[in-house]
């Protein structure tokens, strides 16, 4: 999928990682990509705050672990600041309580951090390009919590619920062929889709993710009187 | 009612105090009307006596003949009367005797307004003729002895154009010899004089005793109708027999003025033997309160108020006749019953019943008032007492079954409060219990996930590493390939993590789940994965350790496709047969000899692992490369350890 593998400006990639191993074996992976380039690389939340206060990046990796805070926050100061930058959570287990914890703050991937290297490079062009990755307890915890019964019903949340997004069937069906371990490329088979189509059912089921958390939370914060 | 305060209900006292000044309001009242009355009242008359046998009708007029002289008397006047007159049944062969009152007539205004006559007790035991100015005006028409003489006369005099306030009066009595013949003094004047006199006394003398034995009654059958569904509790007909025994002992204070319906004979044994079946019924519903039986003293009651009750039958003696007597026993018996009432309600501590014993005892102690009154012995314009007490034993049953009624509401009201509390306890014991075994429950799941992972660490990542260690050290790591055993670790570390995140019964998620994980290293190696996962039921005892078994031996089963098959694809398919989950993992490659022993470790792990969950591997025959069939129970009956 090296799509825009040979295009004009290399895509400018910001890298917020306290581990200076995966710092050295990513800047090594972005070497032997002549259309990846380093823009900046932060160790602490702190600097990562300072260049999100400069040039937008097209994509930013994002370590969760960092000494002076969380990524979590890092990815959703950088979401708000850089709405077009594709955003990435470094990982190395892709469990799935981290994965949806960052994108639900605006990521809209995650980069496994034990890939081999070319690996790595391949993952940051495909998200550019509008592929979200997801391991099937990702996709069955977003069934789960875009499970319409959840939670018992109330009188006043039915009209406040309106703005939160629901999942389409096809995008339903994604997430429940995802999690019987069916491939992009089986699933594109099995539903008579191109494979960018499924990838952008993905992208578009982060993207309702992200949304419902915020609407939950300011659910959330008026049920407790906070707003 | 005239409080300083309102609402003041609840307090004790209120009602006490409203009682008290609606009796005092009424006795106010009842002064107030008393002192307005007026009239001429006659208290001096000439009496004459002629014996007779049997009873005659008075003449129309006073005869001349009356015998002269006679003597001058005040009235009322009462002859003593005999304890025990002679008894004779047929009122025809009876001895008689006619007692002649006649009273002069002080002159009165005649100023045309209607004259009345007003008589508070007249006692003839016979029958009663009264003439005005020598003319009969009034006789009396019921029966002889029961002839309502407790209630009071007020006749209008008869008045014509000719008519003008008499100037005698003359008064017939025909009664038992022995017995009767009393006359109270008599009131004379016009309706406004006499009125309130006449209300006051047959309001106090017959108008309240009628109305509180109806009332009574009225209640006593409802307590009939409470023992009908409450057949346990004696006491609810006890108070029914109460009502009915007090009753027929008062009609005699509001009935008699016209024919009764029973004879004489009947009436008078209702009359005087129904004070013997008030202290049975008294004694035992006493004993009903304060709760302690008293055989003896019951038996005694019985016999007494038994023998007298037979004994007076009509036909046998006259109960009318022998009235004092039996009234002089019933004093004895009455007097006991009450002061034992009262001691036994002492001793065991019961209000009510100490109540009803002292309300019994001033009852028998009025008893006595009423026989002197009765005998004449006091003035016969009194009043007979025991009506009073009658009453108060109206209001006395109905002040105990009042605060009956309150109790079992309160009763009830405490027994659902004390019923919510209990409740409560309840739930909160149970919620604690229930937490306590959820804590147990929980540190037990801790250990045993605790115990799995060191197993899990022990057996493979453990082992690997230190195997890897023993091969640097021996300086032998050139023949190891490092980055797949490092990679290998790290596969074994996600698929521990996997294990630890629940699948929640779901097979198909778990292989998913291990898929994502190998998908990197078969695509390195270039092996195609074919997928297949048909439909599995949830099964119910897939849990984290059944998982991790489970990713295990098909972590084996690649792991050995990868190191030695040489295959180009591998397929792996799900499907459920017979109550089984087949899980099958198909290669293309060399294939092997599950017998040989270089294989043969690998394999018994696996097989191991399997049995553990309850389930098999086997190796199915095959053209080409290799087969391995993980074989699951859809349901688990017996769970083994392992």
């Amino acid at each position: 999928m090296s799509i825009e593998a040979a295009s004009s400006t290399p895509l400018q990639i910001v890298l917020v990682e306290d581990d200076v191993a995966f710092q050295d074996a990513f800047r090594t992976a972005l070497a032997a990509a002549p259309d990846l380039s380093i823009a900046g690389v932060a160790a602490t939340a702190a600097e990562a705050r300072t260049r999100l206060a400069g040039q937008p990046a097209d994509v930013l990796i994002v370590d969760l672990g960092l000494p002076d805070g969380s990524g979590v926050d890092v990815i959703r100061e950088a979401h708000a600041r850089w709405p077009a930058c594709a955003i990435m959570v470094a990982t190395t287990f892709a469990d799935e309580r981290h994965v949806i914890a960052s994108i639900e703050a605006g990521a809209s991937g995650y980069l496994l951090k034990d890939s081999p290297l070319p690996t790595i490079a391949e993952d940051i062009r495909v998200l550019h390009a509008g592929g979200s990755p997801i391991s099937p307890r990702i996709a069955r915890q977003v069934l789960m919590r875009f499970r319409p019964d959840e939670r018992p019903a109330q009188e006043a949340e039915t009209v406040e619920r309106s703005g939160v997004p629901s999942l389409s069937e096809r995008e339903k069906e994604t997430l429940q062929l995802i999690t019987r371990g069916f491939s992009f490329d089986e699933i594109a088979g099995l539903m008579g889709v191109s494979r960018n189509t499924v990838l952008t059912f993905v992208r578009r089921i982060y993207a309702k993710l992200e949304v419902r958390s915020k609407t939950e939370a300011v659910f959330e914060a008026r049920a407790h009187g906070l707003l | 009612m005239v409080s300083s305060r309102p609402a003041v209900t609840t307090r004790p006292w209120f009602p006490w105090a409203a009682w008290i000044l609606a009796g005092l309001l009424a006795l106010g009242v009842a002064f107030v009307i008393e002192s307005r009355a007026g009239g001429q009242r006659i208290t001096a008359a000439r009496m004459t006596i002629a014996d007779t046998v049997g009873y005659q009708p008075p003449p129309a007029t006073v005869p001349s003949n009356l015998p002269a002289g006679g003597r001058t008397v005040a009235m009322p006047h009462a002859p003593a009367p005999l304890w025990a007159p002679t008894a004779e049944a047929a009122p025809q062969r009876i001895a008689t005797r006619v007692t002649w009152y006649s009273l002069q007539v002080p002159p009165l205004p005649d100023d045309g307004r209607q004259l009345y006559l007003y008589v508070p007790r007249w006692k003839s035991d016979g029958t009663l003729a009264i003439y005005a100015d020598g003319k009969l005006i009034h006789q009396s028409h019921a029966n002889l002895q029961w002839n309502g003489s407790n209630e009071p006369l007020m006749i209008s005099l008869p008045r014509t154009e000719v008519s003008h306030p008499p100037r005698t009066l003359d008064v017939r009595l025909q009664h038992v010899r022995g017995i009767g013949g009393a006359f109270s003094s008599v009131w004379i004047g016009n309706y406004r004089q006499l009125a309130p006199r006449y209300t006051i006394r047959e309001i106090l003398q017959v108008q309240l005793s009628s109305f509180s034995s109806f009332a009574f009654l009225a209640t006593g059958v409802f307590a009939l109708f409470v023992w009908f569904s409450r057949r346990g509790e004696p006491i609810y007909l006890l108070y029914f027999m109460t009502s009915v025994v007090v009753f027929l002992r008062m009609l005699h204070t509001f009935v008699g003025v016209h024919p009764l319906i029973v004879s004489d004979a009947w009436f008078g044994w209702i009359t005087v033997i129904s004070p013997y079946w008030m202290i049975v019924v008294l004694h035992l519903f006493v004993t009903e309160l304060h709760g302690r039986r008293q055989p003896l003293l019951t038996g005694v009651a019985l016999l007494n108020g038994g023998f007298w009750t037979i004994a007076t039958l009509p036909g046998l003696l006259d109960p009318t006749l022998l009235s004092a007597p039996v009234y002089a026993n019933l004093l004895v018996l009455g007097l006991i019953v009450a002061f034992n009432g009262v001691r036994q309600s002492i001793r065991f501590k019961s209000r009510d019943a100490l109540l009803l014993s002292v309300w019994c005892l001033v009852t028998v102690l009025s008893g006595v008032y009423d026989l002197a009154l009765q005998q004449n012995i006091v003035s016969i314009e009194s009043v007979f007492v025991s009506n009073f007490t009658g009453v108060g034993f109206t209001v006395l049953f109905w002040y105990i079954m009042f605060g009956r009624y309150i109790e079992a509401l309160e009763t009830a009201t405490r027994a659902k409060a004390d019923l919510a509390r209990r409740l409560t306890q309840r739930e909160a014991e149970l919620t604690t219990s229930h937490q306590r075994l959820r804590e147990i429950e929980n540190r037990e799941l801790l250990h045993q996930e605790r115990q799995r992972l060191m197993q899990d660490m022990h057996d493979g990542l453990g082992s690997t590493l230190v195997t890897a260690l023993r091969a640097f050290e021996g300086d032998r790591a050139a023949d190891l390939d490092a980055v797949a055993l490092l990679r290998g670790c790290i596969d074994d570390l996600k698929l521990t993590i996997d294990s630890m995140e629940p699948v929640e019964t779901d097979l198909l998620l778990l292989l998913a789940t291990l898929r994502f994980r190998l998908q990197p290293r078969l695509e390195a190696s270039g092996l195609k994965l074919n997928w297949d996962a048909g439909e599995v039921p949830p099964l119910e005892w897939l849990d984290q350790r059944h998982a991790l078994h489970i990713l295990r031996i098909l972590q084996e089963t690649f792991a050995n496709i990868l190191k030695h098959a040489e295959a180009r694809e591998v397929a792996l398919s799900v499907r459920t047969e017979d109550g089984r989950v087949l899980v099958r993992v198909r290669d293309d490659g060399r294939g092997f000899d599950p017998t040989l022993p270089v294989t043969g470790r690998g394999l018994a792990n696996q097989q191991r692992r399997a049995e553990a969950i309850g389930g098999r591997v086997v190796w199915e025959p095959s053209p080409v490369g290799a087969c391995l069939v993980l074989v699951l129970p859809v349901r688990k009956t017996v769970t083994k350890d392992g």
